[in-house]
């Protein structure tokens, strides 16, 4: 087993590293498993091998070398989203404040997440790290050192500038403040960030900790199953990220509840190796009864590039988890930069905890197959189809075993099935019919809270939610939910769009994503009386799935390609139009009736204007007789010319019976509309004691609470 | 002179046999000029003979339609003043008794038209509707109209004429854009029951004539040979031109300004005696009322040169039948019987014209083809039908222009000749 294992883990990365992620995910599930039987020793046989990689340079025709998952996700960083300092920063906050929501979730525990951002400057990095600051003695080797020719071109330029204002402000023209001379920023300018995420769940056992912070593809969270996580990657990456940029380790504290004391560990990973280096790992006493994960990482970053997309992240992340509390700091030198921004609770009503489930058959690959024959405890081809995937019931799978051919039989070992009978395995499965799986095993946001969670941070003028049922797409169950909402704080004119796969915000690749294409082109938002440009639309999609079909390295959007979620995410997203169709007529009709008068008064001089210069004209006609006018005419046009008739008797006549109209149209509408009031908001009173005991009964719209 | 520049262009196709043949095709079918004179001349009669025979032309009135339709008429300057004038006098007393007042406005939607075979025309049923002031929808509607009215009125006083774009200009906080306050010059005209000339307004003038006509504009003698190779632009005022003479043996209506162009420069209508008329695209009012004009007093037949796409056609129904927003006036604007010579969907493959000239059709174009198909102008003419069939199935369509594959010349010397040639018209 051991030597098969080695080998397994020896060729997989590899493959990792030219296939598809969900290929690097299946080998990782390989390596848990590896590091199960050898007792979580560190030491791996991987090491021997590695040994091999850094043989000597003279061997430059291919050599065979294999490479640690580690080394090849610090290599190919972009993938799991630290292309550069800025994204690395947005990336490691995502990471930390996502694996915080799991934890908490997963002891259903309503989630306190902090999240602190510590700028540092140089000075303070060097004495970190216990390096001298150094003062420049030959300025010529820098980046920024400015040449003699590069100075005379500056001074003649700083001195045409002020000629320039000197001359402006003589003719009193605006005086632009004179813009700041750049700086010029060479790479050494690098900015270093503390960020440290803190949260209430679970906590983790203290003999994991390194394993599970020092170790790339390793996790808690493989499986089919709905998860914010994606491969056991993000701690790490950010770990990985902090050793490339600063060299500094990663320190966590944990506590799991019941426990006396706190762990605290120091650690970083060899890379090479892909295994944790422990600096510190000791248990410290503590008389608070906290339970949860501290996390602290010194990282290279960007701030002032990537502020906005740090705190739109957290707001729509408040947004799809309106139970979640998030307190969010940012602490520099300069005191005018810190900010503290916290998004409150408005909800103690949590989404179930997904579950795992099973495999439905038209999802499976071949690998997919001879793994599952694998694992399985199960002795029999029947019992194998009967309970290692969805939607096979006995009579259903006997019929299966019949349509395979004479070679298959009900009770031979499913273990002793050869190659070609597991293509024909495959093959049937994909040909035949199955129902469809159920959308049980996920956990959406929920209409409510997506609801709350719009109301809570936009302050809408209206909104409408719509959760759709469950769907399928190559076998894999998906939700959508979505939630239009009009007007509100902060939202700019025109779509404003939010996107959420499996309950996290999606920030980058906006342009090809499914929701995007759909919201702006499928939608013809003028037939719900909505004007895409001028109102302050607010779009938001959530999609739940067991696999979220990303496209594009970076898993920052959905493709437009796949028809059952297109058409899904145009569904939830027209129904909720309806319902704010109705409310938004009911809108326009209540101010058609403020301003009918205005709008009737408003032309009353033209109109009036018009007719009187008509009739002004007659009258001059029939005075100078070169016109004859006769009886009911002849008499106005008397009345005209004696000016008992003017335009001012007109404009009063037809103001007379704007007004009679109007207040006819006013009885009638309140007649017909009733006297009604604006709708009535609940407010939300967060509980002042500590936990009740209760017992949720759970339905779409409504959460029944016993209390014991 | 005549046979001097026949007997040229005999010898230049001999000339030009062995390699002129590849490029100009089918210039070895063309018969002597002559011939093809002839045959149009037989076209000419049969029109004249057939017009003489079928002395009246049916009107509205003739006919005994299930519902009522609604028609204009030339009215006199003053009658458009009285009618004006009735119906302020009536607005003003309908103010003074306090209840506001309103306009009954014909409606022009496309449920209030009517196709009639027997007339091939659009006309307009006598639906109205009801404009009053007091209703948030129609206010601005009614103060744009009885504004017009006293703009028309004041016309009319002065006896000037304006476009429509001067019309525009006198108000324009009120009408806000052109379209609007054009669309109420045609829901003046139409509630007055009076053509749109007769309130004294025009448009800019769009489409040229150029060919074997003479006629007076304004008092001032034109002769449309002597014009130049721009041509004379046809007068917005169609009441000022009169006294048609011409030779010609038919006239050639184009889509195009470009054919046109091509037509005029090489004096197509010297070699075969004709006038040559475009709108450079959809037909303006006043083109559709001089080419009814040419039609009604010089007995010619017409012939259409229009792009092969169902906008080609569309255009061609403009002519034919009229358009849905003037079908209140449409006995005055509509030219029956006019003959689809080219290029219709059936040439593409008949004159080889090469794959790269040809476009395929867009998902609009198949749309707007297939609506066609169903259009009562279309499935009159079986001829057409088939036509349209035919572009709608291969999806492909080609401009005028495509002809020029063949040499910027081919319109005039080969394909035209020889389509006369053939009468092949529809």
């Amino acid at each position: 087993m051991d030597s098969g294992g080695s080998d397994e883990s020896l060729v997989e990365p590899k493959k990792g590293k030219s296939k598809t992620p969900r290929k690097a995910k299946e080998s990782v599930l390989k390596q848990k498993e590896f590091s199960m039987d050898s007792g979580g020793s560190d030491e791996s046989p991987v090491e021997p091998k590695k040994g091999k990689s850094k043989t000597p340079r003279k061997a430059k025709e291919s050599v065979l070398k294999q490479k640690s998952p580690a080394e090849f996700f610090a290599e190919n960083k972009n993938i799991a989203g630290f292309d550069n300092p800025g994204k690395s920063l947005y990336t490691t906050v995502r990471e930390l404040v996502e694996n915080s929501l799991d934890s908490a979730e997963s002891i259903s525990e309503l989630p306190i997440i902090e999240v602190t951002i510590e700028e540092i400057g140089k000075g303070k990095f060097n004495s970190m790290i216990g390096l001298i600051d150094r003062e420049r003695i030959d300025e010529e080797l820098y980046g920024d050192f400015e040449t003699a020719k590069a100075r005379e071109k500056r001074v003649a330029k700083e001195a045409r500038d002020q000629e320039i204002q000197a001359k402006n402000a003589a003719v009193g023209k605006k005086v632009k403040e004179p813009s700041a001379p750049k700086g010029m920023k060479g790479r050494g300018e690098a900015s270093f960030f503390r960020v440290t995420c803190k949260d209430n769940g679970r906590g983790m056992p203290h003999d994991d900790i390194p394993n599970m912070f020092g170790r790339v593809l390793s996790g808690t969270k493989y499986g089919l199953k709905q998860t914010r996580g994606k491969f056991g990657l993000g701690a790490k990456m950010a770990l990985i990220w902090s050793k490339m940029s600063t060299g500094l380790p990663i320190e966590i504290s944990s506590s799991i509840k019941g426990q006396n004391y706190i762990s605290f560990c120091r650690l970083d990973i060899d890379i090479h190796r892909n295994i944790p280096h422990i600096h510190l790992h000791e248990k410290k006493e503590s008389t608070e009864a906290w339970h949860g994960a501290e996390i602290q990482v010194v990282i290279e970053g960007n701030w002032t590039t990537y502020r906005s997309k740090i705190l739109h992240y957290l707001r729509q992340m408040a947004v799809i988890t309106p139970y979640a509390q998030f307190l969010f700091k940012f602490v520099s030198d300069a005191s005018d930069k810190n900010a503290t921004i916290k998004f409150s609770r408005r909800t103690d009503v949590m989404p179930p905890v997904p579950f795992e489930t099973k495999y439905h058959p038209s999802a499976v690959d071949l690998l997919l197959i001879k793994r599952l024959i694998a694992e399985t405890s199960k002795k029999t081809l029947l019992q194998f189809l009967q309970h290692e995937f969805v939607n096979i019931r006995k009579n259903h799978a006997e019929r299966l075993i019949g349509e395979m051919g004479p070679d298959f039989d009900p009770k031979m070992a499913v273990k002793s099935l050869t190659s070609q009978q597991i293509v024909r395995i495959h093959q049937l499965f994909r040909q035949a019919k199955f129902d469809d799986p159920s959308g049980d095993c996920l956990s959406p946001a929920g209409e409510y809270n997506l609801r709350l969670g719009i109301v809570k941070e936009l302050h809408p003028d209206m909104v409408a939610t719509y959760s759709g049922s469950p769907q399928v797409f190559e076998g894999h169950p998906f939700i959508v939910e979505a939630g239009v909402s009009l007007g509100g704080k902060d939202v700019k004119q025109g779509l404003n769009i939010f996107r959420f796969a499996n309950r996290i915000p999606l920030l980058f690749e906006q342009g090809a994503d499914v929701v995007t294409r759909t919201a702006l082109k499928r939608i013809s938002w003028n037939t719900y009386k909505i004007n895409q440009t001028q109102d302050k639309i607010g779009v938001f999609v959530s999609i739940v799935s067991t696999k979220i079909p990303f496209k594009g390295t970076g898993k920052e959007y959905i493709g437009d390609d796949i028809s059952e979620i297109a058409s899904a995410v145009k569904y939830s997203i027209r129904q909720c139009c309806v319902q704010l169709k109705s409310k938004i007529v009911k809108k326009i009709q209540a101010r058609e009736q403020q301003e009918r008068k205005r709008n009737l008064s408003k032309y009353i001089p033209n109109a009036t204007g018009a007719i009187y210069d008509v009739l002004k004209e007659m009258a001059q006609l029939h005075g100078s007789k070169r016109k004859h006018y006769e009886g009911e005419e002849a008499e106005i046009l008397k009345k005209v010319s004696a000016r008992v008739i003017t335009k001012d008797t007109l404009q009063e006549k037809l103001a007379q019976h704007v007004e009679h109209v109007d207040y006819e149209m006013a009885m009638e509408f309140a007649t017909q509309s009733g006297v009604s009031e604006e709708p009535r908001d609940d407010i939300y009173i967060q509980a002042l004691e500590g936990a009740n005991n209760f017992i949720d009964f759970r339905s779409p719209i409504f959460v029944f609470r016993l209390f014991q | 002179m005549a046979d001097k520049k026949k007997r040229r262009k005999a010898t230049n196709s001999e000339d030009e046999d062995s390699d002129g043949q590849r490029v100009q095709p089918f210039k070895k079918r063309l018969k002597q000029d002559t011939v093809i004179l002839s045959s149009l001349r037989k076209l000419t009669e049969s029109i004249r003979s057939d017009e003489s025979t079928d002395k009246k032309t049916l009107t509205l009135s003739d006919l005994d339609l299930s519902s009522t339709c609604r028609e204009v008429a030339d009215l006199n300057l003053s009658s458009v003043q009285d009618a004006i004038e009735r119906l302020v006098i009536r607005i003003t007393q309908s103010i003074l008794s306090g209840s506001g007042f309103s306009f009954d406005v014909p409606a022009r939607g496309n449920a209030n038209q009517l196709y009639v075979p027997q007339l091939d025309r659009i006309v307009l049923k006598d639906k109205t509707s009801l404009r009053p002031y007091a209703n948030v929808s129609t206010v601005r509607k009614t103060t744009i109209t009885t504004r017009i009215l006293q703009l028309v009125h004041q016309l009319c006083l002065k006896n000037i004429h304006v476009t429509k774009r001067d019309l525009f200009y006198t108000d324009v906080k009120l009408f806000q854009d052109q379209a609007q306050s054009d669309a109420v010059l045609d829901d003046v005209s139409c509630m007055l029951g009076c053509t749109r000339s007769s309130l004294n307004v025009v448009a800019a003038e769009k489409g040229i004539v150029v060919g074997r006509i003479i006629f007076s504009d304004n008092g001032d003698m034109i002769d449309c040979t002597k014009m130049g190779m721009g041509g004379k632009a046809i007068p917005p005022n169609i009441d000022r031109v009169g006294d048609m003479q011409s030779d010609a043996l038919f006239i050639l209506l184009v889509e195009k300004d470009a054919a046109y162009m091509r037509l005029a420069e090489d004096r197509f209508y010297n070699r075969f005696p004709c006038i040559i008329v475009t709108a450079k695209g959809q037909p303006d009012v006043a083109t559709r009322l001089f080419l009814k004009k040419m039609k009604t007093e010089l007995k010619l037949p017409v012939l259409a040169l229009v792009d092969s796409d169902p906008y080609g056609l569309k255009i061609l129904s403009v002519y034919g039948c009229g358009s849905k927003n003037m079908s209140y006036d449409s006995a005055n604007l509509t030219t029956p019987d006019i003959k689809w010579l080219g290029v219709r969907p059936s040439d593409l493959d008949k004159y080889k014209i090469p794959e790269q000239c040809r476009l395929p059709m867009t998902e609009q174009d198949i749309k707007t083809g297939k609506d066609m198909l169903e259009e009562d102008f279309v499935k009159k003419n079986s001829g057409w039908v088939d036509e349209l069939t035919l572009m709608v199935k291969t999806k492909q369509k080609a401009e005028i222009q495509a002809l020029s594959s063949f040499g910027f010349q081919y319109l005039t010397e080969v394909y035209l000749p020889l389509k006369l040639q053939q009468e092949d018209w529809l």
